[in-house]
């Protein structure tokens, strides 16, 4: 009834069922509200946290899946110079209501660190994220801007 | 200050400093925001400039930030006037006076966003009372330097003396400034002395988007706050039988408490998670209620049967349509259209958090309409509407979904049952099959050309459900033969194009099913059965579409001017090429109430990509009067593209046995990136103060695509969404 895993660098213990999506563990147990429900079937992506640094879409993962592995969330990502996405996002004032937005974010970044200089289609194979106020513009451009910037 | 508002919560320096954004604040405890009453010493200078001793300029919002920039915009638009210095204002959301309520046509003003409304009415608004906090700043400065308040000039938050070179810091004078009556009607800037509108300004709240700091509604967390999960009964109008494990649901580890409504249930725990799953546990029986018969054959089957009665209720008839068509049944063009229920489906699903005292309730939570939500509130709980306090952060989208309260209603009722902050999250699934959707409509078009095949005279005929008859009856416009609602018929009823003979008319098919307005509603429908018959009219006349469309506006050249800016932008004298079709619309689109005229024209562009046709390009020409903020603007044109494509393309709502049939992005489908066309930006500049701007692109992009369609297959879709089957191309 206990799950140990490291959350943006930190050991921490879920003391719950394995079962509980990792996304409200997040979110409920270590407060930390960044990654958002969206759909809660793995869909739209809004939930999208790394694990062992590839994007995963955490409102379908369980918890237990990731015992003794590292999670990050979009707090736990530099924002600083230090880090492209961030820089590109702001640069390009790419949100509107914001809510997908640390999702993109975290399946971006897990993208460039793949490959760092996506054509359009790598892009849209691999952001399938959902966004409603349809940002998809400055989206694909901040992704180019940030595989420049890297 | 706001007797509604959590002044010091909201007012806080350093919290706003920290976080860039008034939604981070909303994270600080409500007791300890409670405990702090008081300690607030800023000078409120108008209903909505307040300065602190340290010099922080804070503005007021009233308008919840779904994503169009208000937050951004709004603000600007004060500080132009008071000359404060941009980057270092604070923004806090205000509610409670009437300085923040808006009249919508006949009703009585309230605090909400919506209609496009958010610029346009409070632009003047804005402008005179940042002018007007100016003027008493420089008033104090003048009189302290015993000079004229000629000799002062304003800059980034100080007054300056002119003769001397001294300045004084608005926070040294507000005060004072804060004693002295209100000017009524100071002098505004000339738009030439702009330093902040008409700019592109960044948004004031990216930071904090893209950091995960940004609290919604979603992420609220208050102490001793407890989480529900709702079921509700599925059909329309559907009620609560039985709960028959609630004793068993009850031993699940952290579940509080399980309460029955009539139409729902709502289980409460210590967490999220656990209030879900005690939801899905239940083992609950729902009425269908009365509408088990419900389903999208007859909905259809009664639109259907309105298009073809003997007479319905005109909405607008000039010339002798009727005649002329009845006189020359050989040369009748007809064509039918028809749109589905549509869900808003923003992304951040309702959700509401709700404490209940014993003289007051606090309410944080998505809500796009704070009066309405007041007044829900106040009812639920027995108390006077000054006792309700609603904390607005950022929405996660809305388009007009959020602004029927009825989770927060839900959110409530859980609340006061707990006596505990009750945070409720609906589900995706409750979010969509619950929404108040967007209404169908069906259109019939008829016409009688003339010699040189333009129009001689148009019968326009709409049916379908009544969105004034279901929410605001008394909009609806009384004639002899019946009440119609002109937003069954928007697009259609008020004319740019120069039609001799026209008559439009409507019949209301009476539905249970809940409706709301959803981003440009009307129009949505209406829009694309003018401009595509006008497409099929000038396919018949052999006429080239932009051509077409030229003569019909030959007497209104504010939109003639927009329509060609489309056409030259996408190269309409050009050839298109083998591979290329293009489709081009326009719309003059009326705020409710003549609160606003924009233009629109679009040329969707498809594009052959194997053996199918692709959105690849859309121009937009807009002119929306004064644009405010360029950046904001560009992507307002950018998202209502992308949001009216998902419309044309995929979204629809079908009912059986009483309930909505879609219940997530699977069976709801959104658009995906790889779908969004290139989209091009064409402002038409305009000397008139700013028009609506949030909804007008969405209306003539599904016509403009089904034309495109026309050219590219030979075939134009009739029925929204347009099924993949429409974009095959032949080999």
């Amino acid at each position: 009834m206990s799950v140990t895993f490291s959350l943006n660098g930190k050991p921490v213990t879920f003391d719950g069922p394995d079962d509980v999506p990792l996304l409200w563990a997040v979110r409920e147990h270590f407060s930390l509200t960044g990654s958002k429900f969206g759909c809660g079937i793995g869909m739209c992506g809004a939930c999208t946290m790394h694990l062992d640094g590839a994007a995963v879409r955490t409102c379908v993962m369980a918890v237990g899946h990731v015992r003794g592995r590292a999670v990050t969330t979009i707090e736990g990502l530099p924002t600083d110079e230090t880090n492209p996405v961030h820089q590109a996002w702001n640069e390009l004032d790419v949100p509107q209501c914001g809510y997908c937005q640390s999702g993109m974010i975290m399946a971006t970044t897990s993208l460039l660190a793949r490959n760092p200089n996506p054509t359009d289609q790598d892009i849209d194979q691999t952001i399938t994220n959902l966004c409603r106020c349809a940002t998809y513009i400055r989206i694909r451009a901040a992704i180019h801007a940030a595989a420049r910037r890297a | 200050m706001s007797h509604h508002a959590s002044p010091v919560l909201l007012g806080r320096r350093r919290f706003l400093e920290v976080a860039a954004a008034f939604g981070a604040v909303l994270a600080v405890p409500l007791d300890a925001a409670i405990a702090r009453r008081g300690e607030v010493a800023d000078s409120e200078l108008t209903d909505w400039v307040f300065i602190d001793q340290a010099g922080t300029v804070t503005l007021g919002l009233c308008q919840p930030e779904v994503g169009q920039g208000s937050y951004t915009v709004l603000p600007s638009i004060l500080a132009e006037e008071l000359d404060a210095d941009w980057p270092a204002i604070a923004v806090r959301w205000v509610m409670g006076r009437d300085a923040y309520k808006i009249q919508f046509r006949n009703e009585k003003p309230s605090q909400k966003e919506g209609a496009s409304t958010s610029t346009t009415k409070l632009y003047a608004r804005l402008r005179t009372a940042g002018a007007a906090a100016r003027i008493m700043l420089v008033s104090v400065a003048a009189a302290r330097w015993g000079v004229a308040a000629g000799q002062c000039e304003t800059r980034d938050g100080w007054v300056h003396n002119r003769a001397t070179g001294e300045k004084l810091a608005y926070g040294t004078l507000a005060p004072d400034a804060a004693k002295l009556p209100v000017p009524s009607d100071p002098p505004l800037k000339e738009r030439s002395a702009f330093r902040l509108i008409g700019k592109s300004l960044p948004r004031r709240d990216t930071a904090a988007k893209t950091n995960g700091s940004a609290i919604f509604g979603l992420d609220v967390t208050l102490p001793g706050m407890l989480n529900a999960a709702i079921r509700i009964a599925p059909a329309i109008g559907g009620w609560l039988v039985d709960v028959r494990n609630e004793a068993e649901v009850l031993k699940q580890p952290g579940v509080r408490h399980i309460l029955k409504l009539d139409d729902a249930v709502i289980a409460v725990a210590d967490r999220y998670w656990q209030a879900q799953r005690a939801v899905d546990l239940l083992d609950v029986v729902f009425s269908p209620g009365e509408n088990g018969h419900l389903s999208t054959a007859l909905i259809d089957n009664l639109a259907e049967a309105g298009l073809e009665a003997e007479i319905g209720v005109p909405a607008l008839s000039q010339g002798d349509a009727l005649r002329i068509i009845g006189q020359h049944p050989d040369r009748v063009i007809e064509s039918r259209f028809s749109v589905p229920h549509l869900a808003h489906a923003a992304m951040e699903p309702m959700n509401a958090t709700v404490h209940v005292q014993k003289d007051r309730v606090d309410v944080w939570g998505s809500i796009q309409s704070t009066d309405a939500t007041v007044t829900a509130v106040a009812k639920i709980c027995g108390l006077h509407e000054d006792q309700i306090h609603l904390h607005v952060g950022f929405l996660g989208g809305s388009f007009g979904g959020k602004i029927v309260p009825s989770f927060v209603a839900q959110a409530a009722k859980a609340a006061k049952a707990l006596g505990r902050p009750v945070k409720l999250i609906r589900t995706r699934e409750m979010d969509i099959q619950h929404d108040h959707f967007r209404p169908n409509n069906k259109g019939r078009l008829r016409a009688v050309l003339d010699a040189d095949g333009y129009p001689l005279a148009i019968h326009a005929r709409v049916c379908g459900q009544s969105l004034f008859a279901t929410t605001r009856p008394y909009w609806l416009t009384r004639t002899p033969l019946g009440d119609y609602d002109e937003s069954m018929v928007d697009g259609l009823y008020q004319q740019t194009y120069a039609i001799p003979n026209l008559h439009v008319d409507v019949i209301q098919t009476p539905l249970p099913i809940p409706v709301y307005f959803m981003r440009s509603v009307g129009s949505s429908a209406g829009v694309l059965f003018w401009e595509s018959f006008i497409t099929d009219l000038a396919h018949h006349a052999g006429i080239d579409q932009y051509a077409y469309r030229r003569h019909l506006l030959r007497d209104y050249p504010a939109g003639l001017r927009v329509l060609d800016a489309a056409a030259r932008a996408a190269g309409w004298d050009r050839p298109a090429g083998p591979d290329i079709a293009r489709g081009i619309a326009f719309n003059t689109y009326f705020g409710r109430g003549g609160s606003f005229v924009s233009e629109c024209a679009e040329v969707v562009e498809l594009k052959r990509v194997g053996d199918r046709w692709k959105v690849a390009r859309v121009v937009c020409a807009m002119d929306a009067g004064l644009v405010v903020n360029h950046n904001t603007f560009n992507a307002q044109i950018q998202g209502g593209i992308g949001f009216a494509l998902t419309s044309a393309l995929k979204s629809e709502i079908t009912f059986r046995d009483g309930a909505a049939e879609q219940s997530n992005f699977t069976d709801y489908p959104l658009l995906s990136i790889a779908e969004m066309p290139e989209i091009v930006p064409v402002i038409v500049e305009s000397d008139r103060p700013p028009q609506g701007a949030g909804e007008i692109m969405v209306a003539p992009l599904a016509p403009a695509l089904s034309q495109a369609l026309l050219h590219a297959t030979g075939r134009r879709p009739d029925r929204m969404p347009f099924r993949a089957e429409w974009f095959q191309a032949h080999a």
